[in-house]
């Protein structure tokens, strides 16, 4: 038996999780010296109340979680006999999974019949809660893990994730997007386009005056680069800005149609707390990122 | 004045405690030796500050005034140049023991015990630090016929010694910066100089202990533990492990400095303090439990404190390839412009030109090769190019910002990312076309159709629109503006304008199109300024 894992980082909520049998391993954020743990210390997601909370100032940290806790997840699974495929966020943005790997190792070494197979979706929030679909979809339908992994090899450059933020402090905080050195402050009306890198890593290209112009830069991308992406999962993620993706959504139906989904989702706390909110994302399938 | 008593002595030091709190920050932003963690001042001023209240009566003699002040500061010591600190006043405790009073000799005897225990605190002294800035002042003020002259020779050798602790410590010339713990040292000098002369020594408001600047967001799950933890405890000496009697305490200060970095360290009966860096505080305080138990401990991670403003200024190589000054007035704005990125943002406006000498201290305080400079208006250009001819230390491009909002938008699209100034300046002068700056104001005389005391919308030369109420004035200057075709209309409230929720509301309803932030500028004269792009 294969059991399938992802990450809280994904956007993966545990309704979703449920539909592809899916475990979800909690990434935590701290207040105030507090640790918490989505899905783990509350049943729902409350983003008003969270992204409220970081518009009154206050700045969450993130931290990575141990390799006894990575121990925990995997190995009842290794334990069952089943192996693992975990589909998570990116690594280049997260020293996480060196305890992870630690975690692997121990378990290797101790049900060495075991295989534990990893996809690293080189992104975080809407690009990786896409490709968990695309991939839960993939073993729904009966795929074997090495299909799955063999079409991860190519597909998971091909879906590509372009988003704006509001203020760039909480960019500036964390220092992980790369490109907007020059201009690590507050951009009042000014929103930088944020993309997802080949690399896994958060790159600057450019920015856009206003709210509507940043919209349309979004949908402009999807224009430019998307290839095939009404036969895909379409994402449009926020940081608690459901009018702003909304009017995203109706942009996009207004150039390209109605003819496939669009969902929407919010952006889990944790990366949140490095975007900050009033952000909006698309996330679609594309030539390439 | 010719001796000092208790009550003198602790004026004295109250009045050193607060020259230090006036100047606590100056202090923090020195420091850079031996960790970058800018809290020298904080430290200092919390070991001088426990010394202030002591626990004797005030018909005591000076000798155990200064014993109790030193027993203060023993508890309340932290940090470097804090431990020290509490030793040379511990050191001049021992100096001034079973006297009532002493004159300048005397006192000048007590201050050389105090470079002596300072001295021995320390394993391995650094030269080009307090200690140094101590001694040498100390061997100058000797032989002063009162103490007056004692204070006055003190504070000018102290000064003079801690100008040259760069030539003495390779870090701090890097760094252009002098010890912190020096400086320190001096306000605290030239606090007791003034408590001497009779003048009141003025104890912040809060008198509270400074709160340490902690910003947990500087050590993250990717931070590398570059600094250590500083690791600061008192031992007491326990029976039951120790025999007192013949116990070497060198025996603990060697291992300590063998296995740690920064140690301060004295024995005060069965008391022992240890001010220690070490990147493993738990080995630490196994191997110290040996000999004793803990009274306090502290143990901090020195990256949280080494805050990265203070930090990256100072450490940088050399000064740095690009700098923005800025003109702007109200503190709003002000703000604004430095989370913008502005270096320096200099206080000017209408009502207010800074003079040519402001930007040359501007550009000095930039110390980067180019240095790019935003006026808010035209007269403030011409001061701005002038003051850009007479200065040769950087090249400094005067960008053509006429308005306050040219200015915002130029720097809001500052990119140093090419290298190349002369694109940097032709960016930033094409971004200052595609703005437009308008300004409610209150008109002060009847003009044309406008009446005193009406609110005129005014942009470039022309009055463009009126109204009864600031904020009606700027809906239309809004309207005769074209704000129909802009992005953004950015409004900043005036220190007399109203950040109103409603003016929000209408603006946005009437330009759905743009996005419409109001935001408070506290500028002066304007009710608002308008910024579209």
């Amino acid at each position: 038996m294969l059991t399938f894992f992802t990450d809280t980082d994904t956007d993966i909520t545990p309704a979703v999780a449920a539909e592809y049998g899916c475990r979800l391993i909690s990434m935590p954020y701290s207040v105030d010296a507090k640790t918490v743990y989505p899905y783990v210390d509350f049943d729902t997601f409350d983003a008003r109340e969270f992204y409220d909370m970081l518009r009154s100032g206050v700045l969450p940290t993130t931290s990575a979680i141990s390799k006894e806790r990575y121990i925990e997840y995997f190995e009842p699974e290794f334990a069952a006999g089943n192996d693992i495929l975990y589909v998570h966020f990116s690594r280049a943005m997260t020293i996480t999974f060196n305890a992870m790997d630690e975690a692997v190792a121990e378990l290797k070494a101790q049900y060495p019949a075991r295989n534990f197979h990893e996809i690293d979706t080189k992104g975080i929030t809407t690009i990786s809660y896409t490709l968990v679909r695309e991939i839960g979809d993939l073993l729904k339908a009966g795929k074997t893990v090495e299909e799955v992994l063999e079409w991860a090899e190519t597909e998971v450059d091909r879906f590509a994730m372009y988003f704006f933020a509001d203020d760039l402090k909480f960019f500036r905080r964390s220092g992980r997007v790369s490109g907007l050195a020059a201009t690590m402050g507050t951009l009042i009306g000014i929103r930088p386009i944020i993309y997802m890198s080949q690399e896994g890593k958060m790159v600057s290209c450019g920015k856009e005056k206003g709210r509507l112009k940043a919209m349309e830069r979004l949908v402009q991308e999807v224009a430019d680069l998307g290839d095939g992406f009404k036969s895909h999962h379409f994402v449009i993620g926020h940081t608690d800005a459901p009018e702003l993706a909304q009017e995203v959504g109706r942009m996009i139906r207004e150039r390209f149609g109605d003819d496939f989904p669009i969902e929407y989702v919010v952006c889990n706390p944790t990366a949140g707390s490095h975007a900050g909110p009033n952000g909006v994302s698309v996330c679609f399938h594309a030539k390439h990122r | 004045m010719d001796r000092i008593d208790a009550n003198l002595y602790l004026n004295l030091i109250r009045g050193g405690a607060a020259a230090l709190a006036a100047h606590r920050q100056t202090v923090n932003d020195l420091n850079v030796f031996p960790i970058p963690d800018g809290d020298t001042g904080d430290n200092m001023y919390m070991t001088i500050q426990a010394g202030t209240r002591p626990s004797t009566s005030s018909g005591s003699g000076i000798g155990e005034m200064a014993k109790a002040v030193s027993d203060g500061m023993l508890t309340g010591a932290r940090g470097n140049s804090g431990v020290i600190l509490s030793r040379i006043f511990a050191g001049i405790a021992k100096g001034l023991a079973g006297q009532r009073e002493a004159d300048a000799d005397a006192f000048a005897r007590a201050m050389q015990a105090g470079v002596e225990e300072s001295y021995h605190a320390v394993p391995e002294p650094v030269e080009g630090t307090i200690l140094t800035v101590f001694r040498e002042a100390v061997e100058a003020a000797a032989g002063s016929r009162d103490l007056d002259e004692y204070f006055d020779l003190l504070t000018g050798a102290m000064d003079l010694s801690l100008q040259h602790t760069p030539e003495l410590l390779d870090v701090l010339k890097k760094a252009g910066v002098v010890d912190s713990g020096g400086a320190g040292l001096l306000y605290i000098a030239e606090g007791m100089r003034a408590a001497l002369h009779g003048e009141a020594a003025e104890m912040p408001a809060d008198d509270a202990p400074a709160v340490q600047k902690v910003d947990l967001d500087a050590f993250t799950e990717d931070s590398v533990l570059e600094f250590g933890y500083c690791t600061e405890f008192l031992l007491r000496l326990q029976r039951a492990k120790v025999d007192l009697e013949t116990f070497d305490e060198t025996v603990l200060s060697d291992w300590l400095s063998q296995n740690g970095e920064s140690l301060v360290f004295f024995r005060d009966g069965s008391v022992i303090k240890v001010h220690v860096h070490t990147r493993t505080p738990g080995e630490i305080l196994n191997h110290c439990q040996l000999y004793g138990e803990f009274l306090t401990v502290k143990v901090e991670n020195m990256t949280l404190q080494h805050h990265e403003n203070h930090m990256e200024e100072r450490f940088r190589q050399g000064r740095k390839a690009f700098g923005v000054v800025a003109v702007a007035s109200g503190t709003g704005l002000t703000d604004t412009f430095k989370e913008l990125g502005a270096d320096v943002v200099i206080e000017g406006g209408q009502t207010m030109n800074p003079p040519v000498e402001r930007f040359l201290r501007a550009f000095d305080a930039v110390d980067a090769d180019t240095v790019f400079v935003l006026p808010d208006n035209s007269n403030i250009l011409l001061t701005a190019r002038q003051a850009a001819d007479l200065y040769d230390k950087s090249d400094i491009r005067v960008i053509p910002c006429k308005t306050l909002g040219e200015g915002y938008y130029a720097l809001a699209n500052l990119d140093t990312e090419s290298g190349d100034a002369d694109a940097i300046e032709a960016a930033l002068t094409e971004a200052v076309s595609e703005v437009k700056t308008g300004l409610v104001s209150r008109a002060i005389r009847d003009s044309g159709t406008v009446h005193e005391g009406e609110y005129i919308g005014i942009s470039g030369k022309d009055i463009l629109a009126a109204g009864p109420t600031p904020e009606e004035a700027l809906l239309a200057l809004a309207e005769s503006m074209g704000a129909a075709s802009s992005d953004v209309l950015l409004v900043f409230a005036g220190a007399g304008g109203t950040h109103s929720k409603r003016l929000q509301e209408d603006l946005a309803r009437k330009y759905p199109r743009a996005e419409v932030i109001l935001s408070s500028g506290g500028q002066p004269v304007y009710d608002y300024i308008l910024v579209l792009f």
